[in-house]
């Protein structure tokens, strides 16, 4: 599987890149630990003064409109993935592969143009 | 590959898809107030393509010269006889569905173009011959039919409808896709011809299970028994022209699609799907004939009333025959004028204020205000019911007729004595309207529309119908032997 | 022997990542988890030699997908803590489940090694190896062999989008009050106030 070993230099800058970010978020934390003093009571760990315990979730509903967005999103989103196979495989397929895509760019350009009229795309 | 033979074979999918795109367009520049001619241009669109099948369907045209896109796809006897019926079940709801949106403010010219769609996914879904055609037309249909059943989306029933359809149609997809996925790990194909000749022979354990599986996300979609209780609650909330589409359409493309993956995919098997296939049709019928039998709501009952007549579709199926399978298309065909018949009746009982009359109660004596209607729907509860003259008694027939012709007399006999039991309900219905005390429900005037599509119907399944059958039964018989061009 | 090491490293995290996104105890930390998960599944494809699949996963799932269930999480008002107890009172069938499925894959494994299942070889035309790259071949069978179904996805995508925009756009209602200054400064007094002499004892017609 000689294909894989280009993936060598990713794998390996992915496991220094856990490597350094453990060590930033651990080493501090444990270096503090054992060097400072930490005996916690109930009083140190309560909120202080000037907070408060939450009264409920802090996450508000969001409007339905960004489900809209998001749907669109992937959709095209989708149709740019099946562009890269084909871009490539052009010279294998030949005339019916590059008007199949123009076909199926046509039917999504179809319902792009819908979308636009119908104002899905507007935010007010 | 030579793609115009291939193109010429799809015509009416391209027809289908190419009027879609248009009318979308046309939605979206008109606005709201196209929804009307958006309908009629959609129905003139089904009738086109309709047009385009008359040659196949009549000449009979089976085998290779009908395979496009190399046995992808084949534009059979079989397929045109299954997509003349969706055509025609599509044009029928497309005709009732305005007034009934258009009373709630709610028609947009959305709904044609999805239902377009829909039929188009179904139109691919019975020429599949290959299990990655089967599941695209399958999800085409579907996804514009989730999003039908919520077209109503501030009525919070067709909304929950939507998503309860939405959630188990997944649930099957995925099972059907397991099931393919099997089949095409131990087989190595997804072509029917390929897995047809893999399964002859001794078949593995996972090739009995991935057929399973499939059998299994198919009667989801037919709603046979055990995977038929999505039914009722979807038939009862979706818009009753959506739940008029889902009892007609869907349900032939669903069964015309089963019968090709049992008898071509799996034919050589016929005896390891049999079995399940007579489960499945012995538990429809008892489910369906019982469960309706307490119903109060009219939709529901009729979504029952469905599941019934699948078990009796399935019958034939289950023979395995030519003689089995034309006798399925027959019934198939007779199911959907009855069922067209029924809801379109359903439909019109409006009272003044467009509220519609949606429980045994409320049409209690309705022979005295409205005896037209009273005798059409006597008419198609009394063929639902198999009563004779009427041409459900005939549909029955010839199943059970194929039934003992394929050695399953006690299938038959089981069917018969179920059919009994049915029958319960339907009287019921017609009781209720012509023997109870008028209820104080007013019923309003229809519109000329309905009473074309009722009075059609109920034409067919009368006693005229026997006129048709001679030549309905030849063309079944055509379109049945395109699926049993292999030994 | 990397190739070993990089499977057991996906494949163990991929497991912890997907446990995770059930135990975690805040729905939008489930969606990082899975977001994880999908990185990690990512991982594998690319160890199978499905690089194309594997930059789908990422761009598609972690991209588009993740983002779409961190919106319906935040859309919907939905009481997690009851959820939760629910999944409580439905841990022994959810256990139920999960051992039946459990007992399909030992099956299976069994049959498999004792050699009563035989796998399938791929039919002779079902994939001429065209291409070098297993995304040229993808596109060769996709935009070739398979054209029609490809279309036909277009179309599904279509009715995905016609379907999300019908069910969820809500035109604007009315017309919210948008300042029309050229209209403001056009309009003279003597189109918005009459000059009436009433007589006395009698109201003012307008």
């Amino acid at each position: 599987m000689d294909y894989l070993a280009q993936y060598l230099p990713i794998l390996i800058f992915l496991f220094i890149a856990a490597g350094l970010s453990a060590a930033f978020v651990f080493l501090p934390m444990g270096v503090s630990r054992l060097t400072g003093a930490h005996n916690p009571d109930t009083e140190k760990l309560s909120e202080y003064e000037c907070g408060f315990p939450a009264f409920e979730e802090p996450r508000s509903q969001f409007d339905v409109r960004f489900y809209l967005v998001a749907i669109l999103f992937i959709i095209f989103d989708l149709e740019a993935a099946f562009l890269f196979p084909w871009a490539v495989s052009l010279d294998l397929t030949g005339w019916p592969g590059w008007i199949t895509m123009m076909i199926f760019l046509g039917e999504l350009i179809v319902g792009f143009a819908y979308a636009w009229k119908v104002g899905a795309l507007e935010w007010e | 590959m030579d793609y115009s033979i291939s193109l010429r074979l799809i015509a009416p999918e391209i027809l289908l898809s190419v009027s879609g795109l248009v009318l979308l367009l046309v939605a979206a520049w008109g606005g709201q107030k196209t929804g009307r001619l958006v309908s009629i241009l959609s129905a003139a669109a089904l009738f086109g393509a309709g047009l385009m099948l008359f040659p196949t369907l009549h000449l009979g045209v089976v085998g290779p010269d009908t395979f496009a896109f190399g046995d992808q796809f084949r534009a059979d006897a079989f397929a045109a006889f299954a997509k003349a019926l969706i055509y025609l079940a599509g044009i029928g709801c497309l005709m009732v569905a305005p007034t009934y949106f258009d009373r709630l403010k709610a028609m947009k010219p959305e709904y044609p173009v999805l239902l377009l769609f829909a039929v188009l996914g179904m139109s691919i879904m019975v020429s599949a011959s290959d299990f990655l055609t089967l599941y695209i037309g399958l999800e085409l249909n579907s996804l514009a039919a989730y999003v039908l059943a919520a077209f109503l989306r501030n009525d919070t029933r067709s909304a929950e409808s939507g998503l309860k359809y939405f959630v188990l149609g997944a649930l099957a997809s995925g099972i059907l896709l397991y099931g393919m996925s099997l089949l095409y790990g131990f087989t190595g194909t997804t072509s029917f011809e390929g897995v047809r000749v893999a399964l002859s022979g001794e078949m593995s354990t996972g090739m009995l299970f991935g057929l399973i599986f499939v059998l299994a996300g198919l009667a989801f979609k037919i709603s046979a028994v055990p995977f038929h209780m999505w039914t009722p609650d979807v038939y009862e909330g979706a818009p009753t022209p959506v739940t008029t589409f889902f009892a007609t359409a869907p349900k032939v493309a669903a069964i015309a699609l089963t019968a090709r993956v049992a008898l071509d995919a799996f034919g050589t098997q016929v005896d390891a799907w049999r079995q399940v296939v007579i489960f499945a049709a012995l538990a429809s019928i008892l489910v369906g004939a019982l469960g309706a039998i307490g119903q109060q709501n009219l939709k529901r009952l009729l979504a029952y009333s469905s599941i019934n007549n699948v078990g009796f579709i399935l019958i034939g199926l289950a023979a395995g025959t030519v003689g089995g399978v034309g006798a399925m298309l027959v019934y198939l065909a007779i199911y959907v004028a009855m069922s067209l018949g029924s809801f379109v009746a359903l439909l019109m009982l409006r009272d003044e204020n467009g509220d519609a009359l949606a429980t045994f109660a409320d049409i209690s004596g309705l022979s005295a205000k409205r005896p037209a209607l009273a005798w059409c729907l006597l008419a198609l509860m009394f063929s639902l019911a198999g009563i004779p003259p009427l041409l459900g008694f005939f549909g029955k027939f010839v199943v059970f007729q194929a039934g003992v012709e394929a050695d399953m007399v006690a299938l038959a006999a089981f069917g018969i004595a179920a059919s009994v039991i049915g029958a319960f309900y339907y009287i019921k219905f017609v009781k209720v309207m012509f023997f109870d005390d008028a209820s104080e429900r007013s019923v309003a005037d229809s519109t000329t529309a309905h009473w074309v599509l009722l009075v059609v119907t109920t034409a067919i399944v009368s006693p005229l119908g026997y006129l048709v059958t001679p030549s309905l039964g030849d063309l079944t018989d055509k379109a049945a032997s395109a699926l049993f061009l292999l030994p | 022997m990397i190739q070993t090491i990089a499977f057991y490293l996906f494949a163990v995290l991929v497991i912890a990542s997907a446990v995770m996104v059930i135990m975690a105890r805040n729905p939008v930390h489930s969606v990082l988890w899975l977001i994880l998960a999908f990185f990690n599944a990512a991982g594998l494809m690319v160890l199978v030699g499905a690089e194309f699949i594997a930059m789908l996963l990422v761009v598609v799932y972690v991209g588009a997908v993740a983002v779409l269930f961190l919106f319906v999480v935040m859309m919907l008002d939905i009481d997690f803590a009851e959820l939760r107890a629910g999944f409580v009172r439905n841990f022994p069938l959810g256990i139920a489940i999960a051992l039946v499925l459990l007992a399909e894959l030992v099956l299976g494994i069994g049959a498999y090694q004792a050699g009563n299942l035989d796998l399938g070889t791929p039919a002779g035309d079902a994939a001429p190896m065209l291409g070098e790259s297993n995304i040229e071949n993808l596109g060769a069978l996709l935009y070739g062999k398979y054209l029609f179904l490809f279309e036909t996805a277009g179309i599904i995508l279509l009715v995905a989008m016609v379907g999300a925009i019908v069910l969820t756009h809500r035109p604007p209602k009315t017309q919210r009050g948008h300042q029309h200054i050229g209209k403001q400064n056009a309009r003279r007094p003597e189109d918005a106030t009459v000059m009436k002499q009433p007589e006395v004892g009698k109201g003012v017609e307008l």
